[in-house]
């Protein structure tokens, strides 16, 4: 098949997308409210960090707020969600508190997995959200584990694993799509493209620097799209999701934005240039979506009494999390032995 | 009881097991027709595609899709078309399903049946005769077995399908064609982490499991016209090996051989004899009998050379019985490097 016959078919294959309404303006405040959350807490870490206190294993999501909230609001708790270790909105919007965030990244008791996985491997199973990988790019044969079990039960679960510049250079997102599109499974391939792989950027690892157009052609639904922007990202993955749990198959979606933030808390980020940096704070995702919840008529009132509270919220929650008791070996054995 | 080969009873259990409950399915290259091992012949046929699932060529996406049934409450049971090739999915066995728990603080079973067909049948080369349970062994979280008999092969396999653990099954290659008693009762089990003790004696305790347990039983044969009593202990299971039962035999022998067909550098029996040196209150002779620190040729002339035999089994015991120093059992320009 040449160019122009490829891109043909996938304009076919997105024309056959079913039409989604748009967020609704509460669903929207409820996405401004956790990504203010989401906001906070890596704030509030990279402050902390900035007083020479420990914040193991940080990576801050600042930029991709957009992405990671608007993506999995169209998901029920009954969808299986695998994230990546970037950024915590992913989990807030499928449910997870950030006291249970903050309790997993601190080592405390009382989080999800009691100092084994830190906030890496947050996991509630109840909400849909089985826990991550070690190394990354096994997600990806995890991922069709879920979207198998829900064909073989025959209901209409679907699956989104989200992955960043490294899994997805790794091998196993070929042979996931291969049976993904050989099966007609119900998941949903979400790339995040935020420019950076650590210290490398996107284009000197894929092709145009973009890390799905390797699958055009690949019998699947590609698109690229605004990650930025909420309520593109929450039209164009209810799509991919309604069309799944629709019994129609997989997509791959990218989802382009930025890491505002470095890599993970010891990395000083040298190598990303201030102007470029400038440029991505002008389309900062927090002020794209206020500006779109104005233009809806929402108060600018309203919208400071948001995040007002969220602030607050991130505030109480570090409070709480500083006096909880560490997690112990105890905790855990008394856990798993359930 | 009938008799019948390890190939038939193994294809006895799947049968039954797949019977008895339709959320067991299995997974696997080529087992649409027969699998690798001639063990699932007519599964497909009897249970369908929804239970009996032909995967692509891609260990990464179906044995991480595995971890994700399993997670959503099914058991599935994968075959590896050789054992060698769990080196491919090591990351997946290693790094994901044996962590998985602990990582995520989950409770509950994570009922995870892999089994392959390893260890050498002379002549098949580097890449389709290893002997892979030490490879494995290192890993926290995996149960490993290595039956002996068709008998043992039935009884393990279904243990360890309705075992709420993950296991790792490596059946010898010549254990296929063998013939023997196998129980007809469709519940019989085995316990996993029970060893046998297949002889017994007074001088030498000699260890073997696969197919070096017939090779230590001829042995023991051959031992015994030479006023040499052996014990033989077969543990079946690898990990958690049953350490208790071997150094019940050692305290009583004062001797111990473990007899392997893996190459010796830190294998199955460096640990054995460890462990058991620190169990016993008297003095032990203690010897391994392994391949040298080589490949399995594709030649199976060299190959010949290289395995352990009944000849090297029995010389090393009667240096035991002289006092002499077994070490180096094998010299190769090879082992130079290692």
């Amino acid at each position: 098949m040449d160019d122009k016959a490829a891109a043909d078919q996938h304009a076919r294959a997105a024309r056959a997308l079913p039409n989604i309404p748009q967020i609704t303006t509460d669903k929207y405040l409820e996405a401004y409210r956790l990504m203010l959350l989401s906001r906070g807490f890596d704030e509030r870490c990279t402050k902390m960090l900035a007083a020479g206190e420990a914040v193991p294993h940080f990576h801050s999501g600042a930029g991709q707020e957009a992405l990671m909230v608007a993506s999995v609001l169209p998901l029920r708790p009954t969808d299986q969600m695998i994230y990546t270790h970037r950024g915590y909105g992913h989990l807030l919007a499928k449910g997870v508190s950030l006291k249970e965030i903050a309790l997993d990244t601190f080592m405390k008791a009382g989080g999800t997995n009691y100092g084994l996985g830190g906030n890496m491997h947050v996991a509630r199973p109840d909400l849909g959200i089985p826990g991550r990988e070690g190394v990354f790019g096994t997600r990806f044969g995890l991922a069709i584990g879920f979207a198998l079990a829900a064909s073989l039960r025959g209901d209409d679960a679907v699956t989104v694993c989200f992955y960043g510049e490294a899994a997805g250079a790794r091998g196993p997102l070929y042979e996931s799509l291969n049976m993904a599109v050989l099966w007609r499974l119900p998941i949903i391939y979400i790339a995040e493209n935020n420019g950076w792989s650590f210290s490398s950027r996107t284009e000197w690892l894929f092709p145009h620097g973009r890390m799905s157009r390797v699958w055009r052609g690949f019998d699947i639904p590609v698109e690229e799209f605004d990650g930025n922007d909420p309520e593109v990202v929450y039209e164009t993955v209810s799509r991919a999701v309604e069309r799944a749990r629709g019994g129609a198959g997989p997509s791959v979606l990218e989802g382009l934005t930025y890491r505002l933030d470095p890599h993970i808390w010891y990395d000083k980020a040298t190598y990303q240039p201030a102007h470029e940096i400038a440029e991505w704070r002008r389309r900062d995702p927090m002020n794209i979506a206020s500006q779109q919840l104005l233009s809806r008529g929402v108060a600018q009132s309203k919208l400071s009494e948001i995040a007002e509270m969220a602030k607050q919220d991130v505030t109480d929650t570090f409070e709480a999390v500083a006096a909880a008791p560490d997690a112990t070996w105890t905790d855990t054995f008394e856990v798993t032995a359930r | 009881m009938s008799k019948i080969s390890g190939r038939d009873a193994i294809n006895a259990v799947l049968t039954s097991e797949l019977k008895r409950d339709r959320h067991t399915v299995y997974l696997g290259e080529t087992i649409r027709d027969i699998g690798a091992t001639g063990a699932s012949k007519g599964l497909y046929e009897a249970f369908g595609a929804k239970q009996v699932i032909e995967t692509p060529v891609s260990e990464n996406g179906f044995v991480g899709a595995a971890l994700g049934l399993a997670l959503s409450g099914f058991r599935p049971i994968v075959e590896i078309y050789s054992a060698d090739f769990t080196l491919v999915v090591a990351n997946e066995i290693i790094s994901d399903i044996a962590k998985w728990r602990q990582q995520q603080a989950r409770s509950g079973g994570l009922p995870i049946t892999l089994r392959s067909w390893m260890g050498s049948n002379l002549g098949l080369g580097p890449d389709h005769s290893q002997s892979m349970e030490s490879f494995f062994h290192h890993a926290p979280g995996l149960i490993i077995i290595c039956p002996g008999t068709p008998g043992d092969m039935a009884g393990l396999l279904r243990a360890a399908i309705r075992c709420d653990e993950p296991v790792l099954l490596f059946e010898h290659r010549r254990i296929y064609d063998l013939v023997g008693p196998v129980s007809d009762d469709p519940d019989f089990m085995l316990e996993i982490g029970r060893g046998e003790r297949i002889r017994e004696g007074t001088d030498v305790t000699l260890v073997a499991w696969a197919w070096m347990r017939h090779v230590a039983m001829d042995a023991a044969e051959q031992l015994a016209r030479e006023s040499i009593s052996a014990e033989v202990i077969d543990p079946k299971t690898i990990k958690p090996l049953d350490y208790v039962s071997i150094a019940e035999s050692a305290q009583k022998t004062g001797r111990l051989v473990v007899a392997e067909e893996a190459p010796l550098t830190g294998n199955i029996g460096a640990e054995i004899v460890a462990r058991i040196s620190e169990m016993v209150d008297r003095p032990l002779k203690v010897s391994r009998v392994a391949m040298p620190d080589v490949i399995h040729p594709y030649s199976a002339k060299m190959e010949k050379e290289i395995l352990p035999d009944i000849d090297t089994v029995c010389n090393t015991v009667r240096k035991l019985m002289r006092g002499e120093k077994t070490f180096p059992a094998m010299r190769t320009p090879w082992e130079r490097l290692s």
